[in-house]
């Protein structure tokens, strides 16, 4: 009896600390996000009324027109489309080419593994930005500046190696016996390697899948320095040129921030649990 | 059996496409580099050998290369004691959480680290603005409005301006890491230290952050080596100015080849780069694994 009597109002001092934490969590969370919340609420105003000093608006007129005018006057359905081109291409060659060679590092054996390992290593140090002005005159032999292929080989460089590291992680996880088994039944190599290691190793597929293509989709350096032709560029392009072109629209550039935004944000909602582990995996093996 | 794993053929077909494109986009690209830090070339014309003359200047007449790496410096300890910090409370108490709570939580907090650096850049430079600016609204609403300015073209305010952008771009992933590792710690370590009598901070600082070492360095490593290699917030927001106060050596070596056409001097900007990056790399890992085993 005399315990229930203390009892109660520590539980309910723990209910109340608990109840504190929660709304502290919950409101910078809400901070965390209030950048993009007010993006979205000055994307339905009229550009004048930004100026005036209300944080966020109450608009019963949304102007959903600056969202198509985003869209058509900032080349969004071009610049989306040669996103996709440029990115897919990427990120497919980048997934086949580190599973590839991850399977030679962890299963292999062979004298020149550690000259491959180095390779993978100097790929996981040196910065994006070393290459932006060696890679203008190099790639410019081959006529790559300014063409879709002079983006989409190094987008699949700068991710190789990261791949490379977290395919390894998971072929090392993946008994030999199996390959070895299918090899006395007589399969050929590319057969071992597309029925029986690759859906081994389909969980790490799907995380370098879903980092390969959010990195490249939001790479914008490599994308301004080597592409001069307005057609040719990806989707981050359209914030750049509406900023020139529509300089006092606001609420349009931001209509095209939002735009922009949207498909990386949800790509995000639907793999987070991917992009999470693929984020913390790279950084331990980084 | 062991011939299997070393058909030289079957070895040749899978690793040589990837080490061709490392080798072919990063590997050679950096041996041009290191060609041309030893010219004067404008990036148009003729040119001629100069030595080491880039270098030399860099080193000793460039106070904008020793800001640059000064920021890096400053961005560098903000991430490691005010950003990481944060962090790592805020993955605490969500670790004491129910799971999904939890994970609604991390989702939000890492939405920022998912998005475009373009997006990220021009957000911050639409709250940053003076006229219809976010920060300066919020200030005024909270009656302080004297406080107001235009943060990332005043120099008192541009440095740190740009910090926070990039501080509260990394916070998700920061917290994501702390998290992750926090899952690691085993009950039975934290019971038994409740059986002794230690109260949660003595739990915390006595026997969690020592056992979480390796993540803790892990993120250090990270922080210190992306501090050096920030660009596009920079690039996109303040490019580097006013007067190069907020520059960073990658913004400095692209405008110093792509802007002030001194393609030669830009590269030696570029080969000093990577030779930085390499050896912090090593230098941090070095000392976090000594202190590790200590």
């Amino acid at each position: 009896m005399s315990s229930a009597i203390v009892d109660i109002p520590e539980y309910a001092a723990k209910k109340l600390a608990k109840g504190v934490l929660y709304a502290l969590l919950v409101i910078l969370a809400f901070l965390q996000i209030f950048p993009l919340i007010w993006v979205f609420d000055y994307s339905l105003q009229k550009s004048g009324d930004l100026f005036g000093p209300d944080i966020l608006k109450l608009s019963f007129a949304p102007q959903w027109s600056n969202y198509s005018r985003a869209f058509f006057d900032g080349h969004i359905p071009r610049y989306f489309l040669n996103s996709v081109i440029v990115v897919s291409a990427s990120s497919v060659f980048s997934i086949i080419l580190s599973f590839c060679l991850a399977y030679a590092i962890t299963r292999m054996q062979w004298k020149l593994k550690a000259v491959a390992v180095l390779c993978v290593t100097i790929g996981m140090v040196v910065p994006i930005h070393t290459t932006l002005l060696p890679n203008f005159i190099w790639f410019g032999y081959f006529k790559l500046i300014d063409t879709h292929l002079g983006l989409i080989i190094p987008y699949i460089a700068f991710t190789l190696s990261f791949n490379t590291l977290i395919y390894i992680g998971q072929i090392k996880t993946i008994p030999t016996s199996m390959e070895e088994s299918a090899f006395i039944d007589g399969a050929s190599w590319p057969r071992i390697l597309a029925s029986i290691v690759a859906p081994m190793a389909a969980p790490a597929t799907v995380t370098v899948g879903v980092m390969t293509f959010l990195n490249n989709w939001n790479e914008f350096i490599m994308a301004n320095t080597y592409l001069a032709t307005d057609d040719l560029r990806t989707l981050p392009f359209s914030i750049i040129k509406f900023q020139g072109q529509y300089s006092s629209d606001y609420a349009v550039q931001f209509a095209c921030m939002f735009l922009v935004a949207l498909p990386p944000l949800l790509l995000y909602f639907i793999f987070s649990k991917q992009i999470m582990a693929g984020a913390i995996a790279g950084a331990v093996k980084g | 059996m062991k011939g299997l794993f070393s058909n030289r053929l079957v070895i040749a077909a899978l690793a040589l496409p990837a080490i061709a494109v490392i080798v072919f986009a990063m590997i050679i690209p950096i041996g041009f580099s290191v060609y041309y830090s030893f010219t004067d070339w404008a990036g148009f014309g003729k040119y001629r050998m100069v030595g080491a003359e880039n270098y030399v200047t860099i080193l000793t007449q460039d106070p904008v290369f020793w800001r640059s790496l000064l920021n890096a410096l400053i961005l560098m300890l903000a991430t490691v004691f005010l950003q990481n910090p944060v962090a790592f409370a805020l993955a605490a108490l969500l670790s004491h959480l129910g799971e999904r709570f939890s994970r609604s939580m991390r989702t939000i907090y890492f939405i920022p680290a998912a998005l475009s650096l373009v997006v990220i850049a021009k957000l911050w430079v639409s709250i940053f603005n003076p006229t219809y600016g976010i920060l300066n609204k919020v200030l005024g609403f909270a009656g302080l409005g004297e406080l107001s300015t235009s943060w990332l073209s005043n120099p008192h305010t541009a440095l740190g301006a740009v910090i926070w952008i990039i501080v509260w771009q990394g916070f998700g992933w920061a917290l994501l890491f702390y998290y992750t590792g926090l899952m690691t710690v085993p009950d039975e370590i934290e019971e038994a230290a409740r059986v002794d009598g230690a109260g949660w901070f003595a739990t915390y600082t006595k026997i969690i952050i020592p056992y979480l070492f390796p993540v803790i360095s892990a993120v250090i490593v990270i922080d210190v080596i992306s501090s050096l290699k920030q660009m596009e917030l920079i690039f996109l927001s303040t490019e580097g100015g006013p007067g190069q106060l907020t520059q960073f050596i990658a913004v400095y070596l692209y405008q110093k080849a792509f802007v002030a056409g001194q393609y030669g001097y830009g590269n030696a900007l570029s080969v000093l780069f990577v030779v930085v990056a390499i050896c912090l790399t090593i230098l941090v890992q070095r000392l976090l694994r000594q202190e590790g085993e200590e």
